[in-house]
């Protein structure tokens, strides 16, 4: 038995894979832990599938190691390996039925007739597709076939699914549907899942774990909660989607409480990111949806107050993305802030208005890189 | 008004386009009945040279020599071909595409040339007896490369991440081969057999220079024929034959096909 507590389900040692003319993986080192989900979240082209496809066995590592289970399998071939991939594309087989696809693997691993029958039929239940058992996979919509899919993989009860972007084909609503079908499975299952993927809505909504990965590096490994409020680089924070990020410089430092000053020449109140130490900050991001605009001469005691200018509005449906230029800055920059709609209405806020711009120094984060 | 004249148009060049297709075949077919034994007057309708074909057993024999030959070189052809194309597309190795592109030399190179090569690679370089093997292997030689064709062109269109599925769902490279790589091919391995089976089966040139003695097929035995043959006549009732046997044999696959469709 292996102790689950300190032995990762999969764990990456120093690992590099060059392609010519890119390392596509430089120097990894990553601990996925039972029974969580894991993701692995980038840009196309960050090395993430690669990164995949060698913990699968479909790529070799150049370098470094891969561990399942605390067992190095290098030089074990990935039709040997305890660990089942679904792919982007999903790669159902075309001509095989929807119960031949399923008992694929089972088949390969010469398990019983009666057993596979019993296992593949128990599989269909668990994932809905009953009657579908002689339907060709090009037959089914696009959300059955990714339950195929999972299924088939599934069955074989791996210690890890390595799911390589499934979800990136489906539209929005299905994707939206699909993603809590995952984690609703993942956790009736409790496979360990280590998941791909360039979505960070997608990542947000499903991990215990997110890696955020650039240029085949990692770049911050942490919760979903943590990434998302105190991204690390200036790069995390962009890829997440917060777009207020300016440059500056500490100019001041006090109980968990960081001052800063912008290179616009604001002075901004932050949060202390003790992951960062003082003298690497380049940087503050303050999240958009954070940062409240009034009318002038409303009440605030939110640490940064800026008086400003609404410069657009855009209606979002949810929410109103509005810029607003703050009069104590010395540059162009615009500060974006998402507001709920009916507050905007509320307040009867319009372009070329006076504001008052402030948020609490919860919202805005220290950034390094 | 437009698009109604564009029809009429249309419809026309098709009308030209199968009867250019349609009339040698018709009138062949009409003069396998005609009781002149030249078979250029037109004299009276019999059926005589049908019954007189079924007592020629050369005939025969140079029917069922052919049909050797194009079985054996299809399958085999179809074989190497397939191997030959999956190899040219899945590794990559130093000249490649060099390879790739002199597959084309056999299909290019003009016939007579190449019967020439090859009757004088036999005979003194090789030394194959000149009959069925030396046929075979020459028809082999310039059919292959169109299998191979045939597959490089479904190539492209598959998904090669079924291959890898296949794996990562614990099937070796060899039951790989067998479970997906050759179901997803096998539209690319039976067109390549439906194109190498009449190639090899009506082959004239190549077939004429290393066939030697005594080993006839089909079309050298027409050709004679028509040289030496008192009834040249024969020959439109054996044309009309093997005219309307493929025919039933193509109507027959589109039904299948349809059948096969309708079942899905």
């Amino acid at each position: 038995m292996v102790d689950q507590e300190s032995t990762p389900c999969v764990e990456l040692k120093n690992l590099v894979k060059r392609f010519p003319g890119v390392t596509a993986v430089n120097h990894v080192d990553l601990r996925v832990k039972h029974g969580e989900v894991f993701s692995l979240l980038g840009p196309s082209g960050c090395g993430k599938t690669t990164a995949l496809r060698v913990v699968a066995g479909l790529e070799t590592a150049d370098e470094g190691e891969v561990l399942i289970e605390g067992n190095v399998v290098n030089d074990i071939p990935p039709y040997r390996r305890d660990c089942n991939l679904v792919f982007q594309n999903l790669a159902l087989f075309p001509h095989m039925t929807v119960e031949e696809n399923i008992a694929y693997g089972l088949e390969r691993k010469r398990v019983p007739k009666d057993q596979v029958r019993e296992r593949v039929g128990e599989m269909l239940e668990f994932m809905r597709l009953q009657g579908m058992e002689s339907r060709y996979p090009t037959q089914l919509s696009g959300g059955q076939q990714q339950r195929i899919a999972l299924a088939r993989s599934l069955v074989l009860k791996p210690k890890i699914l390595l799911l390589d972007e499934p979800l990136a084909s489906l539209d929005r609503k299905l994707r939206k549907d699909m993603q809590v079908e995952l984690k609703r499975i993942q956790q009736e299952v409790g496979i360990t899942f280590f998941y791909v993927t360039h979505d960070q809505k997608v990542s947000l909504a499903i991990s215990d774990t997110i890696a955020v990965m650039r240029d085949g590096r990692l770049e911050q490994v942490a919760s979903p909660e943590e990434i998302y409020d105190r991204p690390g680089t200036r790069f995390v924070a962009d890829f997440m989607g917060v777009s207020n990020i300016f440059p500056g410089k500490v100019i001041a430092k006090d109980s968990g409480e960081i001052q800063l000053e912008t290179k616009s020449g604001l002075r901004i109140t932050a949060l202390d990111n003790e992951e960062i130490r003082t003298e690497d900050v380049t940087g503050v991001c303050i999240h958009p949806e954070r940062i409240n605009i009034s009318p002038p001469g409303t009440d605030s005691e939110a640490a940064n107050r800026f008086k400003g200018r609404i410069v657009e509005m855009v209606y979002q449906g949810d929410f109103v993305e509005m810029k607003a230029r703050l009069s104590d800055s010395k540059t162009d920059d615009a500060i974006t802030a998402h507001l709920d709609a009916r507050l905007s209405r509320k307040n009867r806020l319009s372009v070329g208005q006076e504001v008052i711009v402030h948020w609490d120094r919860e919202a805005s984060s220290t950034l390094r890189g | 008004m437009k698009s109604s004249r564009s029809g009429t148009i249309l419809l026309s060049l098709v009308v030209v386009g199968y009867v250019f297709l349609w009339t040698p075949i018709i009138v062949l077919g009409l003069f396998s009945f005609n009781s002149s034994t030249f078979g250029v007057k037109w004299e009276s309708l019999t059926s005589r040279w049908y019954v007189e074909l079924f007592q020629e057993t050369a005939i025969i024999d140079s029917v069922l020599t052919s049909l050797v030959i194009a079985c054996v070189t299809t399958v085999v052809a179809t074989a190497i071909g397939t191997i030959a194309g999956y190899g040219l597309y899945k590794h990559k190795f130093a000249g490649r595409r060099v390879l790739r592109m002199s597959i084309l030399l056999p299909i290019t190179v003009p016939y007579v040339i190449m019967a020439g090569a090859l009757l004088v690679y036999f005979s003194s370089i090789a030394h194959v007896p000149l009959g069925y093997p030396s046929i075979i292997i020459a028809h082999i030689s310039f059919s292959a490369p169109l299998a191979v064709f045939v597959t490089l062109g479904r190539m492209q269109r598959i998904d090669w991440s079924l291959e890898e599925a296949s794996i990562d769902l614990g099937a070796d490279r060899i039951t790989t081969w067998r479970k997906v790589t050759i179901p997803l091919l096998l539209p690319a391995i039976f067109a390549s057999a439906v194109l190498i089976f009449p190639w090899s089966f009506n082959d004239f040139t190549i077939t004429y220079f290393v066939a030697g003695v005594g080993t006839t097929t089909l079309p050298l035995y027409l050709y004679s024929m028509l040289q030496y043959s008192l009834k040249p006549v024969l020959i439109n009732a054996i044309s009309l034959i093997f005219i309307i046997t493929p025919t039933i044999g193509i109507l027959l696959l589109s039904y299948l096909q349809r059948e096969k469709q309708r079942v899905r």
